[in-house]
């Protein structure tokens, strides 16, 4: 694909290719009470968070591509139709080439993941904004600066 | 030029340009402020939004130069080991602070005297002592009053919250017989002068959409507006222009539009902070000051000073509940502020705990620690992170350095074309020292606090947030850039009223200290208003 087209946006084909890719990032928790990045459906994200920066997309999209020839040499399928143990095993051997996916990916993933609603709830927190309400803190208990009370002054007088 | 010149002209309308022109206010004088930012909007902060921690990597990002506004100012910074931090809006830095808010102690204006180091400061504690009172009040400062690392004080409102993981920590120092107190945080903990209590969203870092804490724009503007000074934003100065007379008559700026202005002024005032004030002297060259405006002892831009800070990360195996409170203001320890020859460094540093983070923060800091990988084992990871850790950082007093310094940079400019500052800065050996004791302590008190692993960083390379020493004050104009009050020895109508002017950085947070020095230094400027300029 051209770099122009991929400035566009990732095509359907690459965005299912990341999200398998995303799934590998972040996998569904054991406990199935957390999806894995790429059924979040976080692969629009990524494409959205790279869109002012062309360069970056478009190594991402090779390394997409480097993806797929990987899984076609061993099973001739896409990334997408692997096994969890084959996406895994071609995920690595990718990290090894000239297309390895660079940290930054990484980041936007955990950035997109840890922001979701569904994710937020799952760690126990109430999904909404901090602002307007806040949170509760119980009432601080001053009687654990008894010792440092007794203490004599700690400052030089000059 | 404008026609009219006014009496005074602000260039700056963050900590210490707001304080300077409220307290002016009521000479009546015609007062004007320009500010290259923009007024902020509490409500669009990111605070109101889901993605408020990711925007804290893009537009409201501590760093001028990951932001990239067009209101803000690239800063090479590449060559140094701590970056700096800035934001430029109606109300300065103050927008993104984390409102930590302590005073000097009595020592931290004589450490020529009492340690044989740097100078003494020209001026004392007691001098502004009742500046730190009027500060105290127009900020809203909570905190505790009896803290026996400090000569008794007020202070107006009670503490901020512990929470869970304060109170973890504050247990960890007792254990040790080491000195904490709740931290001194300009953070409304009650309604105070029309300002709503802080609601613990932990956005502090992002702006306070809530209005608790103080930040120029909220607390000193709205006053000084009502007393007639103007303000007006979006107005950057390019360089202060010089008479025949040696004196300086005004300003050349760029206004909103990028069209170049002139105002007259009779008297100037620089509020830029330690990198934005040295950068405009730099850039007022004149047959009379080939070397920057005001530059006769060579002095501007020397001097340096950053806070090297040590963090150090406890993993606990219980929650703490820290994503809930004011971000940087929980409570802080003096344990190993004042000199102790045994310790191996002169001066010395304070402790401050910092809360938890979000989780977004949390996985980013994760990743940056090496602590969470992607794949199998991420969510295991990511559970033994989130809620469960809590920072202890070492904030160390830098010494003056020549050498350390901000020049301007031959190629980068801003937005309107005005070359930008560079820094050049090394730590020197005894904050080295000092930040190795920072991370050894920090590490012994988690550990007694409950901490089942620690992770040190040292320097924290994004904490170039306290910029001072680059025009810094004293008596001879060989040895220094302002006088006692603030005055430039060279241009007797060119004030200087920021972080540039301290003579030392003590080890706490500089903004109070800031604002009680142009309270001072207005009060100086009214008293002497018949003979200003003798």
């Amino acid at each position: 694909m051209s770099d122009e087209t991929r400035n566009r946006g990732f095509s359907p084909d690459e965005v299912r290719t990341l999200a398998g890719v995303l799934d590998e990032i972040i996998p569904p928790r054991d406990d199935g009470r957390l999806p894995g990045a790429g059924a979040l459906g976080l692969a629009r994200y990524v494409d959205e968070a790279l869109e002012n920066m062309p360069e970056l997309r478009s190594m991402i999209g090779d390394g997409l591509a480097a993806l797929n020839d990987l899984a076609a040499r061993r099973s001739s399928r896409v990334f997408a139709e692997l096994s969890k143990q084959d996406r895994s095993e071609v995920m690595n051997e990718l990290a090894s080439t000239e297309h390895a996916f660079p940290p930054i990916l990484i980041l936007h993933v955990y950035a997109g993941y840890y922001q979701h609603a569904r994710v937020i709830e799952a760690l126990g927190i109430e999904p909404r904004p901090p602002h307007p309400k806040g949170y509760q803190m119980e009432a601080n208990d001053l009687t654990l600066l008894d010792p440092v009370r007794r203490r004599p002054k700690l400052y030089r007088e000059c | 030029m404008s026609e009219e010149p006014v009496d005074v002209l602000i260039v700056g309308s963050g900590a210490a340009g707001a304080a300077f022109a409220w307290r002016l206010a009521d000479t009546r004088m015609n007062i004007l402020c320009l500010e290259q930012g923009d007024w902020m909007d509490p409500a669009k902060y990111p605070g109101v939004r889901n993605d408020w921690e990711v925007r804290q990597l893009g537009d409201f990002s501590i760093s001028p130069n990951t932001r990239g506004r067009r209101e803000d100012y690239p800063v090479n910074d590449g060559a140094s080991p701590i970056q700096t931090s800035m934001f430029n809006a109606v109300g300065g830095s103050t927008i993104l602070y984390a409102a930590h808010f302590p005073c000097f102690h009595p020592s931290d204006f004589r450490a020529r005297t009492l340690d044989g180091v740097a100078d003494d400061w020209p001026i004392d504690y007691r001098r502004l002592e009742p500046y730190y009172r009027v500060n105290a009040h127009m900020m809203g400062v909570s905190g505790l009053a009896g803290d026996p690392a400090y000569p008794p004080k007020e202070v107006p409102l009670p503490p901020v919250a512990f929470g869970k993981l304060g109170e973890t920590l504050a247990k960890g120092f007792n254990r040790l017989g080491w000195h904490w107190w709740p931290s001194d945080s300009a953070i409304t903990t009650q309604e105070h002068e029309g300002r709503a209590p802080c609601i613990n969203a932990g956005t502090c870092l992002a702006g306070c959409a809530q209005g608790a804490k103080a930040s120029t724009d909220i607390t000193y503007w709205p006053a000084a507006l009502r007393q007639g000074v103007t303000l007006k934003a979006r107005c950057r100065v390019r360089e202060v222009t010089l008479a025949e007379n040696g004196m300086v008559d005004g300003v050349i700026y760029y206004d909103a539009d990028g069209a170049e202005r002139r105002q007259k002024a009779h008297v100037v005032v620089l509020a830029c902070n330690g990198i934005g004030t040295p950068r405009l002297l730099l850039n007022s060259r004149s047959k009379l000051f080939p070397d920057g405006l005001a530059n006769r002892s060579g002095l501007v831009g020397k001097n340096l000073m950053f806070h090297p800070y040590a963090m150090v990360t406890g993993i606990f195996d219980e929650p703490l509940e820290g994503y809930k409170g004011p971000t940087g203001c929980c409570i802080m320890s003096q344990e190993f502020y004042e000199t102790d020859g045994a310790r191996g460094f002169v001066r010395g540093y304070s402790f401050e705990v910092v809360r938890g983070f979000g989780p977004v923060s949390i996985a980013l800091r994760g990743m940056q620690m090496g602590r969470l990988p992607w794949g199998a084992g991420h969510h295991r990871a990511y559970g033994e992170l989130f809620d469960r850790t809590a920072g202890v950082v070492a904030i160390c007093e830098d010494l003056p350095e020549s050498g350390n310094c901000v020049t301007l940079d031959p190629s980068l400019v801003d937005s309107d074309g005005i070359p930008a500052p560079k820094i050049s800065y090394r730590l020197s050996e005894n904050s080295t020292r000092m930040l190795e004791h920072g991370v050894a302590r920090a590490t012994e008190v988690l550990e007694a606090a409950g901490a089942k692993e620690t992770i040190a960083e040292a320097p924290l390379p994004f904490a170039g947030w306290h910029l001072m020493g680059t025009a810094r004050m004293g008596t001879d104009p060989q040895r220094s850039v302002v006088n006692e009050w603030g005055r430039c020895h060279d241009v007797r109508n060119l004030f200087i009223i920021d972080g540039s002017i301290f003579v030392t950085a003590a080890a706490v947070n500089p903004t109070n200290t800031i604002q009680a020095l142009a309270l001072y230094i207005a009060d100086t400027m009214k008293k002497n208003l018949a003979n200003l300029f003798d």
